[in-house]
């Protein structure tokens, strides 16, 4: 009798937990965004390498990044749970921050940027992204995929 | 402009974020801020050095001041998300915990139903 009631009781508590629990629901880790994140890490800071040329000599980078970003920004838009995702990446993107989207800006008004600049910007840009990455990598897909396990969803 | 100002408002815009004086932070938070505030000076000491020096225009200097701003932003949002995802891990573990009590108690062999029936 007494057992009966304290797994009634476990159940219960069990359940008010998993349906009061809203961070389930967050966006879980996704090999994608992360795998996408580092490419455009890596592309962004060779293409600042070469900043110190003329802008109109890179057109064809340039214009793949920008699309690479564009397309990280739509797909974070529409996963699930993903608001805090999704306005990281929109900072990235928008020319007016002075991130990757704001140092094209720049150096398409400039022609050209000085070297000291390149690698100080270089560390910024590169800081902002690492935080994004940073955010998906602590999205633990173990912890997850064992919960989906427990209640039975794997 | 100046480095102290610049600091002042950097820092008065991650404490708006963190939504609390730096008096009142966890020691955690505390040091998460004043790292990125240490870091932050010695940035804006190195630029204003490039600057006298003539190793970046003026424009390239604001750029980078603009730049350390909008990563306050940027940390701001990766902190909340963060706090978002650790709650979400320490509710699983209790769920967990939760369950592995009731099945144990469900698949004890002499429970104590069991031994007032005897």
């Amino acid at each position: 009798m007494k057992t009966r009631f304290y797994t009634t009781y476990l159940m219960a508590l069990a359940f008010l937990i998993v349906t009061s629990c809203g961070s389930l629901k967050k966006a879980v880790f996704d090999q994608y965004s992360y795998q996408k994140g580092t490419e455009i890490k890596v592309d962004a800071l060779r293409l600042m390498d070469k900043s110190s040329m003329e802008y109109s000599s890179q057109t064809a980078a340039i214009e793949h990044l920008e699309a690479e970003l564009a397309k990280i920004v739509e797909y974070e838009k529409n996963k699930p749970e993903n608001k805090i995702g999704y306005a990281m990446w929109k900072m990235i993107a928008n020319p007016d921050k002075k991130f990757i989207a704001g140092y094209l800006k720049m150096w398409k008004e400039k022609g050209t940027v000085s070297p000291v600049f390149i690698d100080e910007a270089k560390g910024q840009v590169s800081e902002a992204l690492d935080l994004i990455l940073q955010y998906e990598g602590k999205k633990d897909p173990a912890a997850e995929n064992k919960l989906k396990q427990i209640l039975g969803l794997q | 402009m100046n480095v102290k100002d610049i600091l002042k408002e950097i820092k008065g815009n991650l404490l708006g974020l963190v939504g609390e004086k730096f008096e009142d932070l966890k020691s955690e938070s505390k040091k998460d801020v004043q790292d990125f505030l240490d870091a932050s000076k010695e940035k804006l000491e190195r630029w204003t050095l490039f600057l006298a020096s003539g190793a970046i225009t003026p424009e390239e200097y604001k750029w980078l001041v603009e730049s350390q701003k909008d990563l306050v932003v940027l940390k701001g949002l990766y902190a909340a998300g963060v706090s978002k995802i650790k709650l979400g891990h320490l509710k699983n573990s209790i769920l967990d915990t939760v369950i592995n009590t009731a099945l144990g108690m469900v698949l004890k062999p002499n429970d104590t139903e069991e031994n007032a029936d005897a």
